[in-house]
């Protein structure tokens, strides 16, 4: 293909970066219809991508961008069937956050046009990120997402938001220098075969296919440091809390929905394939931290008194299932592993929705203060069960196909090595899940109306919020429907991989 | 037309949807989309059955699907599933389910705006129950066995927020709502475990590939073993089999037409329904069944025991409806123990007797589904004219609700067992199974002891609730209703009532007339399993059932407990507080507490859930972010620490500069000499 | 011929008295020329090398230090002068211009 789509979907949210970055003075309240017609037009391309599948191939660019006798370093960017999944949540996900944010209060008031600017910013990075095939430029990408959700937190977050906005910096950042460590060996091990130190994916995981396991396994885990931390998985989860308690809704959404989501693409994309040996020698560690993820993240949020806090760990427990479905290394492991990510990116984004109205719209955001909400505020108390129902798993929303066929990986793995007492662990959190949702929404829906807050100004959800959580219920119901509508990107990619994989 | 069948479940799903975009606008809140989805169901139902059973194909299974989509290499696959059973079960939940959305219109009319959410909602539900009873395959049986779920947990809810009844009652709807979801989940996870280690053994969930001999042959035995096991979990989870019963009785905090379709049409039987289903995997093991078997019986007299003292009409029948799933498993569970130890020894003798007892508790779950519905619908009906559901504060009904009280009476008779009733050919039957496996197994033995011990509890509660509430003296609610005029419920309610008691009375007759070959299972030469196209027996059941001697033994129990419960509260001639001191008997109080398994859930989940979670969320304070808080702490102390050598003079600065300068020097210049570099 | 060892004496020397000044003065106008001196010592380096070596670029390269010299005492002059106009003198260790230190 000659037209560069590629490049647009980055340059696009760039350019809606710059203008509503410069849209100071009386034009700030105009930034958002900037800011929504150019994540629309990252939409629509992003959608064009998506439903020109065959091409794929053919719409991968490069331009050289630092190229000398020793280093040669290029702009270039690429979909398959993983990225592109990603690609397009991202780019759904920044433009129902315009929209739900449009009226928005703490957007409203302070700087308008630069929350828009942020959220078009932290959309290239996340392109960046995602569509990158070259480590160089994956890098660089990889930190652009973190400025712009640092301001976010530290500009328009809640009280404590200078703690947790420094908290998610600094956490991330020495992830991310760990992993760049992670990529330097790889680049220089590579330059003594090749004798030139290229970043590219396709040269650098040639090369590393044939390294010992030894330099493997250690490269590996340098790389995985970095991209556990991001996901998070437990213990290295403590920042996830505190950002999204104090992000602002709209950050909160990209955070959870996207942002996460890098940390397991890179294990899949960068670990997993150019490391094959790496990834058979952690298997168990992966495996652990995994399964530690899931019942950890879910019996903490038993004890969550903050909504939206619970829901966060709610995410480390999701996103411990992606990490279990890699662990296994097998066809539908990974499969539905990228399925999760995806399905996860859908129903969490309804949930910090929800949450976040929540605290706009009712004033707090602790369980115990609430109660008795579903009769004033029915919408709202529709939205709330059926992003909770979608998130505990429930057969025919989206959210049961990330779990059902994980576990089910899960169990073949361990029927394999005789270790069938941890499928335990697995049921224990379902269980778990299902009760922390029903026990907050039974105590923030239902029963008596609180009359421990001030309730007479709380108004149900407006048209634009409704409008970009009924969007997303409805990719709920429709990927769980027919969830091969999603598959059928991923499997071919995951068939690639595990040719891969078979090396070992 | 049947290839049509996934129409079944699909039209009251389609109704879900309208009622849920346009419902506010249509006439009674979409409660006539409502009906008339459940009555093209019913047709449809009809019509498909009567192809099926006549058609070539019977008894044959018929099944058709499609693929949904793969994970690895296995295939997973949507379609329908039609047999001798299918058709009775879609029959009898869709034409019930109707009767019960028709009923609504009078029970719910005065609920406003909410109707539309209650009409989506009963809608959805009755979609998952024919969903659940066509599929063909285990994963689309368990996505729609969900749905029911999430259903009965936002109708038990229905009323969990802004309760006519105040503040007190909404708490109550939502711990009910949220206890009946958690604890089925409970089993839908044992399922669902079930479902990995079948789909991990045979490398598919359509019940074509499972029930096939080849595939089973190739099997681990243990593996197959532990796979019904888990799967029974979930069966004792939804069924509300002993020790997860508990959540039914709380769940009578819903609308009272909303316990019927629970506990007549829909939910409660998915889990016998399961069994049924299964039944080829099931009998693989005998033990298994055995299992089976211990928890349906005593099940089936466990909480017969607690509807002895109970004073809420609707608890009453929520126990008897325990109790007589309890029967159903347990006759599956002796057929199943039969059956095996058939296939085992190539006996034809027993196989056949573990036929009847699957044929038992298949005609069962349909009879009680008949009155079941009626008892509730007639419960409901008193409750709208009086209400209260507190029995004491009924009495002397008869004359005020002549139709409800008669057609109560007639559901009572069918489900004590009274002779001719339908209740009581399907009950004798079920203890028959019990007795003929007790031959070959002495727990069977027991457990028929206690099915005839739970005949004649049932018999006593069931007129123990009729008789306070109809008979004896007007109580104050009676008084009160009498005065307001609040007469014999609306036509609209009382017609379907008729209806459900013509059936009640005559549905056990059904047997005469082929029901039985219907649903016999057979093992065919070759090792399939086939459900129907067995030999119907007729009107030998009479001959079979009147030379039994133990037959006489529960007409009798049954006869003798209606009369003493008419002794008690009708003639009020005897005292019940005799037997219990006036309720201060440690028995009563623990009948009161239901056994202590409300605390005993309260207590598990409060100490394995919050107590952990408390304990996790500790840990994550303190230790895993203490580090972190620690760490950043050491970096900044140290930071600061050094800051100091920061004097902000020039001089002192260009000084330290200089020194380094040299000192490099200086390095350098050893370095070079060592190296000999110079 | 004069031997090369005296170039490097001179520019030892020269960048000595220029660290002294720097470390010892108090006034900022004698600090800037005392890096004057330095910069200077390290241009006849240059200029000594550049001729031993027969390499025209140490020449070359004074150019340029001299006039990046030239625009750093601007500069440097400047800043002093204004300074001074806001506080009314030049001594680095007074507390008047310590002040403007954050």
């Amino acid at each position: 293909m000659d037209f560069p789509i590629l490049s647009l979907l980055i340059l696009v949210p760039m350019i809606g970066a710059v203008l509503t970055l410069v849209m100071g003075g009386g034009r700030q309240k105009s930034a958002k219809y900037v800011a929504a017609a150019f994540s629309a037009v990252t939409l629509v391309l992003a959608l064009f991508v998506l439903f020109n599948s065959d091409s794929f191939s053919s719409m991968s660019e490069s331009y050289e961008w630092i190229k000398t006798d020793f280093v040669s370093i290029s702009f270039s960017l690429a979909v398959d069937g993983l990225s592109i999944l990603m690609v397009f949540l991202t780019a759904l996900l920044v433009f129902l956050v315009v929209v739900f944010s449009a009226e928005a209060e703490e957007v409203e008031t302070d700087r308008p046009n630069y929350f828009h600017t942020l959220l078009l910013a932290m959309e290239v990075g996340l392109m960046g990120v995602y569509m990158a095939s070259d480590y160089f430029l994956f890098y660089v990408m990889w930190e652009v997402t973190l400025i712009p959700m640092y301001f976010m937190i530290s500009w328009y977050g809640g009280p404590r938001r200078h703690y947790a906005a420094i908290k998610f910096f600094i956490y991330t950042h020495v992830a991310s220098l760990v992993m760049l460590i992670g990529i330097f060996a790889m680049g220089f091990k590579a330059a003594e075969v090749t004798g030139v130190v290229d970043f590219s994916f396709a040269s650098i995981a040639t090369v590393m296919h044939g390294v010992e396991e030894g330099f493997q396994a250690l490269v590996f885990a340098l790389l995985f440091f970095g991209f556990a931390v991001k996901m998070p998985a437990v213990p290295f989860h403590t920042w996830l809390p505190d950002a999204h308690t104090e992000a602002p809704t709209g950050g909160s959404v990209l955070l959870a929905g996207v942002m996460l989501k890098m940390g397991s693409y890179g294990i899949i994309r960068i670990c997993l394939e150019a490391l094959p040996l790496g990834a058979s020698y952690w298997q168990w560690v992966i495996i652990a931290i995994g399964l530690v993820s899931i019942v950890y993240g879910a019996y903490a949020c038993i004890a969550q008194k903050d909504l939206k806090k619970m829901v966060a760990f709610s995410s480390i427990s999701h996103m411990g299932m992606v990490m279990l479905g890699i662990g296994c290394l097998s066809d539908a492991g990974i499969t539905f592993a990228v399925f999760q990510m995806f399905a996860h990116g859908l129903i969490t984004a309804i949930l910090f929705m929800v949450c976040g109205m929540t605290g706009h719209k009712v004033g707090t955001r602790e369980i115990p203060l609430l109660g008795g909400l579903a009769g004033k505020m029915p919408v709202y108390a529709t939205f709330m069960m059926f992003a909770f129902m979608a998130s505990l798993g429930l057969p025919g929303l989206v959210g049961f196909w990330g779990e059902f066929p994980v576990i089910f990986a899960f169990y073949e793995f361990i029927v394999a090595n005789d270790m069938l007492w941890l499928l335990l662990f697995c049921m224990l959190s379902l269980m778990l899940t299902a009760g922390y949702y029903l026990w907050a929404m039974q105590r923030t829906l239902f029963g008596p109306e609180t009359t421990k807050i001030d309730l007479s100004h709380a108004h149900d959800v407006s048209k634009t919020e409704f409008a970009a959580m009924a969007v997303l219920c409805v990719l709920v119901a429709f990927f769980g429907m027919w969830p091969d509508a999603a598959l059928q990107f991923i499997e071919p990619y995951t068939d690639g991989l595990i040719d891969i994989l078979g090396v070992i | 037309m049947i290839e049509y069948t996934w129409l079944i479940p699909f039209v009251p799903m389609l109704c879900f949807v309208l009622i849920g975009i346009f419902g506010q606008k249509t006439p009674e809140k979409g409660g006539y989309i409502a009906i008339a989805g459940a009555a093209i169901s019913f047709a449809l139902s009809g019509i498909i059955a009567l192809e099926y059973l006549t058609g070539p194909d019977y008894p044959n299974v018929v099944v058709d699907s499609i693929c949904w989509f793969h994970i690895g290499d296995l295939q997973l696959n949507l379609g329908y599933y039609v047999d001798g059973l299918t058709c009775m079960m879609m029959l009898f939940s869709s034409f019930i389910s109707t009767l019960i959305f028709v009923y609504s219109v009078g029970y719910m009319g005065d609920q406003g705006g909410r109707k539309k959410r209650y009409y989506a909602e009963v809608s959805m539900f009755l979609s998952g129950m024919l969903g659940l009873i066509v599929s063909s395959n285990f994963l689309e049986m368990f996505i729609f066995w969900e749905v029911m779920g999430l259903c009965s947990y936002l109708l038990i809810g229905f009323w969990s927020f802004r309760h006519p009844e105040g503040d007190a009652a909404s708490s109550n709807a939502a711990s009910a709502a949220k206890k009946a979801f958690l604890v089925t989940r409970f089993g839908d996870v044992c399922l669902m475990g079930g479902l990995f280690v079948l789909l991990g053994a045979f490398g598919s969930l359509d019940f074509v590939d499972l029930f096939n001999p080849v595939n089973i042959q190739n099997v681990n035995p243990d593996t197959l073993t532990l796979g019904m096991l888990l799967c029974f979990g979930g069966v004792i989870g939804k069924s509300a089999q002993f020790p997860l019963h508990d959540w039914l009785p709380d769940a009578m905090a819903g609308p009272t037409t909303v316990s019927s379709l629970i506990h007549a049409a829909t939910m409660v039987k998915a889990g016998v329904y399961l069994v049924a289903r299964g039944f080829p995997l099931f009998v693989q093991n005998p033990d298994v069944m055995l299992f089976v078997g211990l928890i349906g019986g005593f099940t089936a007299f466990f909480t017969a025991t607690m509807a002895l003292n109970n004073m809420n009409i609707k608890r009453v029948l929520a126990y008897s409806t325990l109790s007589q799933l309890g029967y159903m498993i347990l006759s599956l569970g002796a057929g199943g123990y039969l059956f095996a130890l058939g296939m085992d020894s190539g006996n034809a003798a027993l196989m056949a007797a573990g036929t009847a007892g699957f044929v038992a508790g298949c005609f069962h779950m349909m009879n009680h589904a008949f009155f079941k519905a009626l008892l509730f619908m007639c419960s409901g009906s008193v409750i709208h004219a009086v209400g209260t559901e507190d029995m004491r504060l009924m009495g002397g009904l008869r004359k005020q609700m002549p139709i409800t009280s008669i057609t109560m009476l007639l559901g009572s008779l069918s489900i004590a067992g009274f002779p001719f009733f339908s209740g009581f050919w399907s009950k004798d039957l079920v203890i028959e199974a019990a007795f003929e496996a007790g031959d070959h197994n002495v727990l069977f033995m027991v457990l028929w002891v206690l099915a005839i011990v739970t005949a004649f509890m049932t018999a006593f509660y069931m007129f123990r609730m009729w008789f306070m509430t109809f008979m004896g003296e007007k109580g104050k609610n009676t008084l009160h209703a009498a005065e307001h005029g609040h007469g014999e419920s609306p036509k609209s309610m009382t017609a379907p009532l008729c209806i459900l008691a013509v059936f009640a009375v005559v549905s056990g007759f059904f047997i005469m007339f082929g029901l039985d070959g219907m649903l016999s299972f057979t093992e065919l030469p070759g090792g399939f399993f086939q459900v129907g196209g067995g030999h119907s027996e007729g009107f030998e059941y009479f001959s079979e059932l009147f030379t039994n001697p133990y037959t006489y033994l529960t007409i009798v129990l049954a006869l003798v407990g209606i009369y003493i419960a008419y002794l008690m509260y009708a003639k009020k001639k005897i005292n019940p507080g005799r037997f219990n001191r006036e309720g201060e008997s440690v028995l009563y109080k623990v009948l009161t507490k239901r056994w202590g398994f409300p605390d005993l859930y309260n207590q598990l989940s409060w100490k394995l859930g919050y107590g952990i979670a408390r304990g996790v969320d500790y840990v994550d304070r303190q230790v895993v972010d203490g580090t972190v808080n620690g760490l950043s702490g050491a970096v900044v102390g140290g930071g600061e620490a050094v800051s100091r050598v920061q004097t902000g003079d020039v001089h002192d600065y260009s000084s330290v500069v200089l020194l380094g300068i040299a000192v490099l020097a200086v390095l350098f210049i050893v370095i070079a000499k060592i190296m000999g570099g110079i | 011929m004069i031997p090369f060892e005296f170039f490097l004496v001179l520019a030892a020397i020269l960048f000595v008295i220029g660290a002294y000044g720097v470390m010892t003065k108090s006034n900022a106008i004698i600090v800037l020329m005392c890096i004057e001196l330095m910069l200077n010592a390290a241009n006849i380096n240059f200029v000594a090398f550049g001729a031993y070596n027969s390499d025209v670029m140490g020449q070359a390269f004074v150019v340029m230090s001299i006039s990046v010299a030239a625009a750093e005492v601007a500069v440097g002059i400047a800043i002093l002068l204004n300074a001074y106009k806001l506080r009314k003198t030049t001594e680095l260790t007074d507390a008047e211009l310590t002040s403007l230190r954050w």
